[in-house]
């Protein structure tokens, strides 16, 4: 967007300071540029006050604030979440031995080591702590006279074969097999229930501090013959933490390879560490102003600093840019700067709103992490109308240019404005502006549009890999999951329809006739792998009732005998006051498919329930939670997009005034949002809470470069120029920055593909994606539409039109 | 951490022993739905909770939870769905030829099919059953029974049937939970209670009913043993040698019969259940089924999945070699040789002459 100023007027050269009458500018210009240190002392002052606080901004991983909490299903989880103590958070520990039986001293000795090391950790619930080493986990038979049980470990064990034969026996009977002991017997369950509050120091659990306790744990115990596998949501929660801290790492990486383009570009060490440390004094403020806020760098968020810091680069190139050719003129250097700043800051004004607006969309979403990346962007947006539109030129008028580098950019503008060879890449991409190559490039872009339309149907809602969708599927976490999903009679994806009763009559037996039936319906839904519920408890009860005998296997229509269930019943499935039941349905995948099913069913068969004072409700569990996170996120896509566009829309038609020009800006950016949802089919992505704002994010920025084309492209055009001699001026204006941005802005987005946390690999990938295919949609494709969009007798026909011809933002 | 389970899958058999008593069963029922409402065709019935398992001629019937009753043409490999007019759990199916046979279960449901298998209709259920109940005690002068009668009606259709026989066409029994039991001489389109001619003054429940050399035997609750030998007419008490429940029975022509249930007990008689013997079976979980297979050995289940093995007619047992299977609820032998067995996990099909095989 340097030099897009569509007056093109040249500045007078000015080389001596004292020349240049600093009454001249507007008062903005004049306000900044005559208080010079202050500016600077100010700037100072804040990065130390925001820097000192940056450092305190925490890492963090939310869970709540990645759900749709104002979603029916959510809030009435949220609601009586303290009755739902089934969906309690824990920690489930696998130790499993590579060759032999768990019926080994060896391991059993292990076993009850690690038993005790985790009943010392901090946040663990003590009394209901449960492995083979516990009280808790009894044998018990039935004999004519009653029961007979004990602990599955007697108070004799010794280790000795004897003994390890008796605990075999035990398990045998414990009922644990598929539970706390795998059916091959090759390892066995610790689980661990967690204490959101620690009652001693009465802190909320921290998530990360235990998941490394964990791990030091694994560590310690874990042998060639010994294997351990945590799983969680606490886990999870530390191992995006753990993600989080490397993925900052990356941003050093950004950082590095921003910079090698930048100098790449000018050639100039001066300059390009000026820039850099602006726009690194951006992601300061950044992070400064959000601590200082009280928000935390959760993974999402984390993106933010990134687009700020590539943002800011390529704004700061531009400003450089302008002020190297100036100086290069022979300008002084503080003139310069002040006659990039007249130039530009409207121009990168424009282009902030239009990065805003991509931003701000964001809000209509109710899910609070996206709105906290919304609000986090804006700041940095904010942020860099600062840093890089005010403090960057101020700072390059006290240090200037390297003379080479500035002679280089003039001799190179010079040379190209006069001489007859165009650069063989700008002469490549002029071809488009000719009727058979802007043919061949409308119509591979529409093959390209319809082809990616028919793939992008395939889209799917949700996340699509098995595990825990936040990590990769090769993580550390995926496969001990795995491990679970193998070897025990656990689902990790959990939907729960909650039944709320009068207080104490959960029992009653039309109420469980009626949860019974649903189970029923649910289960014969493809991904529905089993259902567990009081009534189905009842059922086995009954029979246990009757001295064990599978025949009285039924939900016994006695309100007396449901009723007696009670006393034995795991509070997960109904509550203290017996007055809400929770019916488990255990789901072989998170697809959005099969959430939907669910959904479906349960709703059709709430709308036909007629019981009085019964209420069945959505959703809680995991994949309650999810399937209510994928109908907002369905319809926010659509709403979404529809804002964007709009926006987007607007802004052209504000800049452009005319509906021509907004087409040739908008449809190859619609070109890009199909394709990427083709990519995002091609790679197994669904929409979900992190490529959502992908999708904002890439059409708010990706406009930018049809803005710093077509503005100038139009403006020659309407001085009479052909479109081919337009569109090589702004090649020469605007083309080279729209390159460097769309590759600066790729690469370091791009960076994140190499995370840990999955989600985050996505958005890199994607964004980066958007990023180039904009760049090349601005670069190729619309100069091809406006060949057909935009023929020159419009111009001709109506001269008054010119006029309109001015960026918006001015002032 | 059962919430994170699947409790139908991982059935902790010794936990759901958990005896409670269970006093006063005593609020009345709305109507039951169940009782109208057809079962519902489910991919996953092989897999559901099957609680017996018969032939009809060739063909295969198991029945079990919801309704549900499985058939199959090609010994157990694979199984269809039948149409049931109920939705409750089925205990007990019997056929007395390739057409016509009758299933029982809970709510006091007693069906009929004379197809084989493939449709079926509802003869009775608790409802009906409970007032049947009333008005042969009204025609009677004996309070306690008029007052059991009216106990009967007023708690509803909770009580299940547990076993039936039938010995042709025409005459059948069903018998089940507190004594219930019924009798039909018209191949189910009426029925009588049968209470007044059984020994059973503590109403204790009816597990098994079977034939054996010409009488016929009933178990149940608490060792309870009770004879016929006037073709059902009346059932009389037998010393029992065992005070645990009794889940099932196997008779042979010749007279022999073995009773079996709690806690691995099997108890052999010669003499028509005058005397028993206990026989060895060196498991510690409840038997809870038995059939003949077509060479005359016995084969008798545990609800674990034990399966033990008798060539003598229930003298002795043997433990056939390998692991426990799925749990068994019933068993039968295939035309082909191979063993079906039901349970809570659904159908096991188990390879091959396990007789000539194990011997």
């Amino acid at each position: 967007m340097n030099d897009n100023n569509p007056s093109l007027e040249q500045q007078v050269v000015i080389a001596r300071l004292e020349d240049f009458d600093p009454r001249s500018g507007n008062l903005g210009e004049r306000a900044i540029f005559n208080h010079r240190p202050w500016v600077v002392l100010f700037c100072l002052l804040v990065t130390l006050v925001l820097g000192y606080q940056a450092s305190k901004i925490g890492l963090n991983a939310s869970f709540e604030k990645t759900i749709p909490t104002s979603h029916p299903y959510v809030a009435n989880f949220l609601e009586r979440r303290s009755e739902l103590s089934g969906l309690g958070n824990s920690i489930r520990i696998a130790v499993q031995i590579k060759d032999g039986s768990i019926f080994d001293k060896d391991y059993l000795d292990v076993l009850a080591r690690l038993n005790d090391e985790i009943y010392l950790l901090p946040g663990v619930d003590k009394p209901y702590m449960k492995s083979l080493w516990t009280p808790t986990t009894r044998w018990t038979a039935v004999t004519e006279e009653g029961l007979d049980g004990g602990t599955v470990i007697p108070d004799t064990y010794d280790g000795s074969a004897a003994s390890l034969e008796q605990v075999r026996t035990n398990v045998a009977r414990s009922g644990e097999i598929g539970q706390l002991v795998a059916g091959n017997f090759q390892s066995s369950v610790i689980f661990v229930p967690l204490l959101e509050i620690n009652p001693v120091t009465g802190k909320a659990l921290d998530a990360g501090e235990l998941s490394r306790q964990l791990e030091a744990l694994r560590d310690k115990y874990q042998n060639e013959r010994i294997q351990i596998h945590i799983t969680g949501f606490t886990k999870i929660i530390g191992d995006l933490i753990a993600g989080l801290a490397q993925v900052m790492l990356f941003f050093v990486i950004a950082v590095l390879v921003t910079v090698t383009v930048l100098y790449w570009y000018t050639r100039c060490v001066r300059s390009t560490a000026l820039v850099v440390l602006c726009s690194l004094v951006a992601v300061l403020w950044q992070i400064g102003l959000l601590a200082t806020l009280g928000y935390d760098l959760d993974p999402y968020s984390a993106l933010v600093p990134f687009l700020v810091f590539a943002i800011g680069m390529s704004h700061g190139a531009q400003k450089m840019n302008g002020i190297m050719q100036d100086i290069g003129r022979g300008t002084h250097r503080v003139v310069a700067a002040r006659y990039t700043f007249r130039r530009l800051f409207a121009a990168g004004m424009t282009a902030l709103l239009c990065d805003a607006v991509g931003f701000a969309v964001l809000m209509v979403i109710k899910i609070q992490v996206i709105q906290d990346l919304a609000i986090t962007a804006s700041i940095g947006v904010a942020v860099l109308i600062f840093t890089n539109l005010i403090l960057l030129p101020i700072l390059l008028s006290y240090i200037g240019v390297g003379a080479k580098a500035a002679e280089r950019s003039l001799r190179a503008e010079t040379a190209e404005l006069k001489a007859n060879v165009k650069h063989p890449l700008w002469s490549f991409l002029d071809l488009f502006t000719r009727r058979s190559w802007a043919y061949g490039a409308c119509l591979v872009g529409l093959a390209l549009a319809i082809g990616g339309f028919a793939v992008s149907l395939q889209l799917k809602i949700g996340d699509l890999d098995p595990g825990a969708p936040e990590l990769r599927p090769d993580s550390r976490y995926n496969r001990d999951a795995a491990f679970m999903t193998q070897n025990y009679a656990a689902s990790s994806d959990i939907f729960v329809v909650m039944v709320k009763t009068p207080e104490d009559q959960c029992t009653r037996y039309p109420t469980l006739a009626a949860v019974d039936a649903l189970a029923w319906q649910l289960e014969q839904l493809p991904g529905v792998e089993s259902t567990n519920s009081m009534a189905a408890l009842s059922k086995i009860a009954a029979a246990g009732y009757n001295e064990g005998n599978f025949k009285w296997y039924e939900l016994i229509p006695n309100d007396g005998a449901l009723g007696a269930v009670q006393t034995r019943a795991p509070r997960e499935l109904f509550n203290q006051g017996c007055s809400l039941l929770s019916l488990y349905v255990y789901l072989a995948d998170h697809k959005a498919d099969t959430l939907e099913r669910v959904v479906q069913t349960s709703e059709a068969f709430i709308a036909q329930q007629r019981l009085p004072d019964v209420k069945f409700m959505l959703a809680a569990g995991s994949a309650g939670i999810e399937a209510a996170t994928n109908i907002v996120v369905k319809k926010a896509m659509r709403e979404m997009l529809f804002w964007v566009y709009g926006a987007v829309i607007l802004l052209c038609w504000v800049t452009f005034r005319s509906w021509r020009a907004v087409l040739a800006a908008v449809l190859p950016l619609m070109l890009t949002s199909i394709l990427c949802e083709a990519l995002m089919v091609g790679l197994g992505m669904g929409v979900k809470v992190a490529t959502l704002p992908v999708i904002a994010l890439g059409v708010g920025i990706g406009v930018d470069y049809a803005l710093y084309v077509l503005s100038v492209i139009l403006t020659h055009m309407r001085a009479g120029a052909t479109l081919s001699e337009a569109y090589y001026r702004a090649l020469l204006f605007t083309g080279k920055v729209v390159l460097l941005t769309g590759i600066t802005l790729a690469i370091a987005v791009a960076t994140w593909a190499f995370s840990p946390i999955k989600f985050q690999a996505d958005m890199g990938i994607l964004l980066a994606f958007m990023f180039l295919v904009n760049m090349l949609g601005a670069l190729i494709l619309l100069p091809a539409l406006a060949y057909f969009l935009l023929p020159q007798r419009l111009f001709v026909k109506k001269p008054e039109v010119a006029g309109a011809l001015q960026p918006v933002g001015e002032g | 951490m059962i919430g994170n389970f699947s409790l139908m899958r991982a059935l902790p058999v010794a936990l759901l022993l958990a005896a409670l008593s269970v006093s006063g069963w005593a609020t009345a029922s709305p109507g039951i739905a169940l009782l109208n409402q057809a079962a519902l065709q489910s991919a996953k019935a092989p897999r559901a909770v099957l609680l017996a398992v018969t032939r009809a001629g060739e063909r295969l019937v198991a029945v079990g939870e919801r309704g549900i009753v499985l058939l199959s043409d090609d010994s157990g490999q694979s199984w269809r769905q039948a149409r049931v007019p109920v939705s409750v759990s089925l205990t007990a199916v019997q056929f007395v030829d390739a057409e016509q046979g009758w299933a029982v279960g809970h709510m006091g449901v007693i069906l009929r099919s004379t197809d084989g298998g493939q449709t079926w209709v509802k003869q009775l259920d608790g409802v009906a059953a409970a007032h049947l109940a009333l008005v042969s005690a009204q025609q009677g002068n004996d309070a306690k029974r008029l007052k059991d009668a009216q106990w009967l009606v007023a708690d509803g259709p909770d009580k299940p049937f547990l076993d039936l026989y039938f010995s042709d066409r025409r005459n059948g029994y069903v018998v089940g939970a507190y004594g219930l039991i019924l009798h039909t001489t018209d191949g189910g389109d009426s029925w009588q209670p049968w209470m007044q001619q059984v020994d059973n003054p503590e109403g204790l429940n009816l597990y098994g009913i079977r034939p054996a050399g010409g009488a016929l035997f009933i178990v149940g609750e608490r060792g309870l043993l009770l004879r016929s030998v006037d073709n059902g007419g009346s059932f009389q008490a037998l010393e029992s040698p065992y005070d645990g429940s009794f889940f099932g029975l196997q008779g042979s022509p010749a007279g022999e019969l073995v009773a079996f249930g709690l806690r691995g007990n099997a108890y052999w008689s010669g003499d028509q259940g005058l005397t028993w013997r206990r026989v060895e079976t060196g498991l510690e979980v409840a038997l809870s089924s038995g059939t003949q297979l077509p060479d005359g050995a016995l084969i008798l289940a545990s609800q674990a999945g034990d399966l033990l093995l008798s060539p003598d007619r229930g003298r002795s047992l043997r433990h056939l070699t390998g692991p426990a299977g799925a749990s068994i609820a019933g068993l039968v032998a295939a035309p082909d040789g191979s063993l079906i067995s039901v349970g809570l996990s659904g159908v096991t099909r188990l390879k091959h002459n396990l007789s000539s095989a194990q011997r």
